[in-house]
């Protein structure tokens, strides 16, 4: 059933597949377009350099006026990453608009790796860590670095 | 996450998509009491809704009601700027049956998409919106296979799909005319906002449920070249603290088309936008009143005019000796 979220899915991947942007890469899983896996690979030359990080994007028929539901599965260390992986991001939330598209998402929560806004912290812990001891932060960021490659 | 991590009050703390949906859901609620756009009512059910309330806004509506003749509601969810343009911009196309009108105002939308593109925008983040709109723009012209009457339009202009999809296209064309002019603009979002250019758009203009301002009115004005009215609906009441003429103010394109009265007249009161319908030659000898108007203004004749001119007069001989 061809529904406008799904034709406007099929162009988001279209773009990602033609014009992938760099450190990035997302496909629908089989059989549906409204579920999407993801990667972001981790930015160089920072400590989240080599990192491989999975994730989920949830569609529904209201997309693209609603964001999806994005989550990590790959656990995470990050002033503005639940636990659960979802993420605080203001494009997800009170700041969607229709013109980001899948490519400008993950764009968008791939420089977020590396620019956190301890100001309104989804974890509590990497938030003060960021601000007050940046080296045993980045420490723990090389950490989740690691488990990114062997976790399933 | 560790649990030594965090103090009690970020624990206990909703968290931020709890709050937000918590939001959306209160706005939601009160938002289905109404239409997108309501029903044309009688400028008198203003006067009703200030009855019992404060006696500048009775004045106010009673002046106001010697030039508008009816009011539309739209429904207060953020998006009632756009909604109510939307709505009195197709139904003055429905009304005058003016192609030309469209085919200009469709020359705008081509460069507005040249503008989005030229910013970096994907088209196809936007080509569904911009289509919808145009389709109810050809809908409004006479005499095609998928023209509207008014009830149609109303019906259309209450479809969420329909009604979303041109909001955020209005959105898109806002954004982009800021942008494209950012110099031009960025005085007046410091003036609101505190926010650089490129912020004030992401956060204020681009996400639907944003409220509208006089920096987003200017840029849809500009780049659809529609001129807009608004009318404002206040306490204030001049500088001698008793004046209650209703203000307004006309936000004409910088492309320049000279009306008397623009096609799109909203009222404005604080936080809120609804549409006004000005009074016709043909209100006026329905109602027999004998008010003088002259396109935009009412030429009073009574006596309090009189008497500030005697005031005035008394002034300028004083100042004489």
């Amino acid at each position: 059933m061809s529904t406008p979220a799904r034709k406007r899915l099929m162009r988001d991947f279209k773009r990602l597949q033609q014009d992938p942007p760099a450190g990035i890469s997302g496909a629908p899983q089989d059989n549906n377009i409204m579920l999407w896996n993801a990667v972001i690979f981790g930015p160089d030359d920072t400590p989240w350099d080599g990192g491989t990080f999975k994730l989920t994007l949830q569609f529904t028929e209201d997309y693209p006026n609603k964001p999806p539901t994005v989550r990590f599965v790959s656990k995470m260390f990050h002033p503005n990453i639940y636990a659960d992986g979802s993420i605080c991001l203001d494009i997800l939330q009170n700041q969607w608009s229709p013109i980001y598209d899948v490519a400008a998402i993950l764009t968008s929560i791939q420089s977020l790796l590396c620019d956190p806004n301890p100001n309104s912290p989804a974890n509590s812990e990497a938030a003060r860590m960021y601000s007050e001891n940046r080296r045993e932060y980045n420490r723990r960021v090389r950490e989740i670095v690691e488990q990114s490659w062997t976790a399933e | 996450m560790n649990s030594e991590a965090g103090g009690g009050s970020e624990e206990d703390r909703p968290r931020d998509d709890e709050i937000l949906a918590f939001h959306h859901a209160i706005r939601a609620a009160d938002a289905e009491k109404l239409e997108f756009v309501g029903d044309k009512e009688p400028l008198s059910v203003l006067a009703m809704e200030y009855e019992a309330g404060n006696p500048v806004f009775r004045a106010k509506v009673e002046n106001l009601s010697q030039t508008y003749s009816a009011i539309r509601r739209a429904r207060g969810d953020g998006n009632c700027f756009f909604r109510s343009f939307m709505f009195s911009y197709l139904e003055h196309i429905l009304e005058t049956k003016d192609e030309a009108e469209v085919r200009r105002v469709e020359k705008n939308i081509e460069q507005s998409k040249k503008a989005l593109i030229d910013l970096g925008y994907q088209e196809f983040t936007f080509e569904d919106f911009l289509s919808i709109f145009v389709e109810q723009l050809e809908s409004v012209l006479p005499g095609r296979e998928t023209s509207v009457d008014i009830d149609l339009l109303v019906e259309k202009c209450r479809d969420r799909y329909i009604s979303d999809y041109v909001v955020m296209f209005f959105r898109f064309v806002t954004s982009a005319e800021i942008r494209r002019r950012a110099e031009f603009f960025e005085p007046f979002i410091l003036g609101l906002s505190n926010m650089s250019v490129q912020q004030f758009c992401k956060a204020s203009v681009e996400p639907m449920g944003e409220e509208s301002d006089h920096v987003h009115i200017t840029a849809l004005s500009d780049a659809l070249g529609v001129p807009i009215r608004v009318v404002y609906l206040d306490r204030s009441v001049g500088a001698d603290g008793k004046n209650t003429d209703v203000n307004h103010h006309d936000f004409v394109p910088t492309e320049g088309s000279n009306v008397d009265i623009p096609p799109v007249v909203l009222l404005y009161r604080p936080g809120h936008y609804d549409i006004l319908y000005t009074r016709t030659d043909e209100d006026l000898s329905h109602v027999g009143r004998h008010d003088k108007v002259t396109g935009r203004q009412l030429v009073k004749e009574d006596g309090n005019a009189a008497a500030q001119n005697v005031e005035e007069l008394n002034y300028v001989q004083a100042e004489a000796t």
